[in-house]
């Protein structure tokens, strides 16, 4: 128990804290720091709940509340019991906090439905029993052992089957439509044109001996060069030490006008 | 900075560096020149040890002046020289297989530097290898950047304490009469100083 | 006398360069150069450019006796935006891939400036052109991270800057630090930081060896 309250404290101060640094460090506050904090969040309510699926934790008990006094008045002590949260407890707010039940509109929407998915499954009430409590006790009185009925159950029991097959379809469809959107947004970067660059400034690739016709096909002329590098080394004893020379001859045939008197 | 004209002082028969160079320095002072710290010119030498049909053999020289302690002089031999962060002595290891140092080839000139006035008077002792060969003194005017508008007045000081020397200004200074005058001359004025006493001392010891 | 003058030599070690690269294409180089202003320092200033000249010059020997053939690589680069700033000469050591211990690429890095007739000077010492180009881009800093984002141009007339062609329809994207020797620590906040440049960048360590193999 003790473990439980110290886990819920450290809980509760870590998360104001959090929320305290977001609302008011907002500017300063940097990205991995945040991640850091949820984070830590996320261990604290793992643990947490850990700890409330145990078997040694006792439930959580069930309190009857009962509104005595209702104040139009500002109530101080309340105020500090809630951390300023809640400053009146008056006829308006008294519902919202207390209610155990939803809304009538809602409760009436909800046994319309239940009603509806009674009637189409009237003679199944097992399988129903979750959406239709009322409906379905009802309807298992009313149970005829009929050929026809049991026919009739078969065909409802298709057409939900299929209602539900086309609703997961549908569902996929959506689903690989966006999938499809994300892998179609546009590229900012290409591991090809990184190489290249590279390439370039350190060992100048695709710069050595610029000429004209370069800019119409800088592979093709890539090629050339090398088979022009071979050409030459054929008929001189190709050694590799020889290698360097044959290319600054290139770079002599290609800019005989070059200032820094290229050799 | 100003105008700078370095020259070597003959050491007299029968004396020793040191007497002279003590001597010198009680003349500088009894003019009324104040102490201003230590300075140092060093020129070490780097030659080529490889050979493409397109580059004779080189020489590097790379000086140094504590007047300019983050710069560094490199001279090649054909006269160019550039200047550079002090870091440049970084990239020279960096080409250790193409230009080696030359053994016993570290020459410097450090001494007494001396304010007088608008003057900066330096005496500087001329080690190659550490040991000594003479001693160079370098004389600085500096309200003036161009050197035809105060030689006279830089000769009437060097000759009012080092006597008749310096007639005509020397040959490198001669060329510069004109231009604008900048750190490099200096460093290269010292570098001419410093191949002649290398030269002598090569001449020595081949006698 | 002996001893009593210290000269300012610098003898200390090269230092080190920590190196993310990638690229980015054209199109989206805006949304790059937006991320980068405000994730870096003085993002209420504009970012500033820059428009080099970059030309590698190789020293090779090539004697008979030699015959593990060296060579080496040093770059000068100078701005065409302003004439007068000092040309940089910069010696770049191969980049170490490391371990993956490592998060970036590390090469030794010694960059000097000089006078600018350094060109004529290296032809001198028997230097060589290798090849050249124009680079020009934005750069930002953070700390002591510099993030560049710049162009390549190819030179169509050798020592014609005006006459350019785009290399690649990319920028590249470089990390850098430059470090004494040592610090190795740098190493993660630059890899925080290349984090939150994905996915428009994936700034990597990327092997120089392999992909100049390829």
């Amino acid at each position: 128990m003790r473990s439980k309250r110290r886990i819920l404290s450290q809980f509760f101060i870590v998360s104001n804290f959090s929320m305290m640094k977001i609302e008011h460090e907002y500017s300063s506050i940097t990205w991995p720091n945040v991640l850091d904090n949820f984070a830590l969040l996320s261990g604290q309510l793992n643990s947490l709940s850990r700890l409330l699926k145990s078997e040694k934790i006792p439930p959580l008990k069930n309190y009857v509340l009962l509104p005595l006094a209702l104040s139009p008045d500002k109530d101080l002590d309340l105020e500090k019991l809630t951390e300023g949260r809640l400053m009146i407890f008056n006829h308006e707010v008294v519902p919202v906090y207390l209610r155990t039940k939803p809304e009538p509109e809602v409760e009436e929407k909800f046994t319309e439905l239940t009603c509806r998915v009674g009637i189409s499954a009237h003679d199944n009430p097992q399988s129903y029993m979750v959406y239709s409590q009322g409906k379905a006790i009802k309807t298992e009185n009313m149970l005829v052992e009929d050929a026809t009925v049991t026919r009739k159950q078969l065909n409802t029991l298709n057409k939900i089957t299929s209602n539900i097959l086309d609703i997961i379809n549908s569902a996929r469809d959506e689903w690989e439509s966006e999938a499809n959107q994300k892998s179609a947004q546009p590229q900012t970067s290409s591991m090809a044109d990184t190489n290249s660059l590279i390439q370039a400034i350190t060992v100048g690739k695709g710069l050595k001996q610029p000429t004209p016709r370069r800019s119409e096909n800088s592979h093709q002329n890539n090629n050339n060069v090398n088979s022009q590098q071979q050409s030459q080394k054929a008929p001189q004893s190709a050694t590799i030490s020889k290698a360097p020379s044959t290319i600054k001859t290139n770079i002599k045939a290609g800019s005989a006008n070059h200032p820094y008197q290229r050799s | 900075m100003g105008v700078v004209c370095v020259f070597p002082y003959i050491i007299p028969e029968g004396k020793s560096g040191l007497q002279v160079v003590d001597c010198l320095q009680k003349q500088v002072e009894l003019l009324g020149a104040v102490k201003a710290g230590t300075f140092c010119v060093d020129c070490e030498t780097y030659q080529s040890n490889f050979s493409n049909t397109t580059t004779p053999q080189r020489l590097v020289h790379i000086l140094h002046n504590s007047e300019q302690p983050a710069t560094c002089f490199a001279i090649v031999d054909t006269g160019n020289c550039l200047v550079a962060d002090s870091q440049f002595d970084i990239l020279m290891q960096r080409l250790k297989g193409f230009y080696q140092q030359r053994k016993g080839f570290k020459i410097e000139s450090k001494g007494q530097r001396y304010e007088y006035g608008d003057f900066l008077i330096k005496i500087g002792s001329v080690l190659l290898a550490s040991s000594f060969k003479g001693i160079l003194l370098e004389v600085e005017y500096y309200p003036c950047a161009y050197l035809g508008d105060c030689w006279n007045l830089m000769k009437e000081l060097i000759q009012s304490v080092m006597g008749n020397v310096l007639e005509t200004p020397p040959a490198f200074l001669k060329q510069k009469f004109n231009s604008e005058y900048g750190p490099s001359d200096t460093i290269q004025q010292y570098l001419e100083h410093f191949n002649g006493f290398r030269k002598a001392a090569s001449a020595n010891q081949a006698r | 006398m002996e001893g009593s003058v210290s000269i300012h030599r610098h003898t200390a070690a090269p230092f080190h360069e920590y190196l993310l690269q990638g690229s980015v294409v054209d199109n989206s180089c805006d949304v790059l150069l937006n991320r980068l202003r405000g994730l870096c320092d003085n993002a209420e200033n504009d970012y500033e450019s820059f428009h080099d000249h970059e030309l590698v010059f190789a020293l090779r020997s090539s004697t008979a006796q030699n015959n593990h053939n060296q060579q080496v690589y040093f770059r000068v680069r100078h701005s065409l935006k302003a004439p007068n700033a000092p040309w940089h000469l910069r010696y770049v050591g191969q980049a170490e891939v490391g371990d993956k211990t490592r998060h970036t690429l590390v090469r030794t890095y010694v960059d000097v400036s000089t006078s600018d007739n350094v060109v004529t000077f290296l032809n001198e010492m028997g230097f060589r052109l290798d090849y050249e180009y124009v680079i020009k881009g934005y750069f930002f800093h953070k700390g002591r991270m510099k993030v560049t984002v710049s162009k390549i141009f190819r030179m169509l007339q050798p020592n014609n800057v005006e006459n350019l062609e785009p290399l690649s329809l990319s920028y590249l994207v470089e990390l850098t630090v430059v470090a004494p020797a040592g610090q190795e620590l740098i190493q993660d906040d630059m890899k925080n930081f290349a984090e939150q440049l994905k996915p428009l960048v994936q700034l990597e360590k990327i092997d120089h060896r392999r992909i100049t193999m390829m």
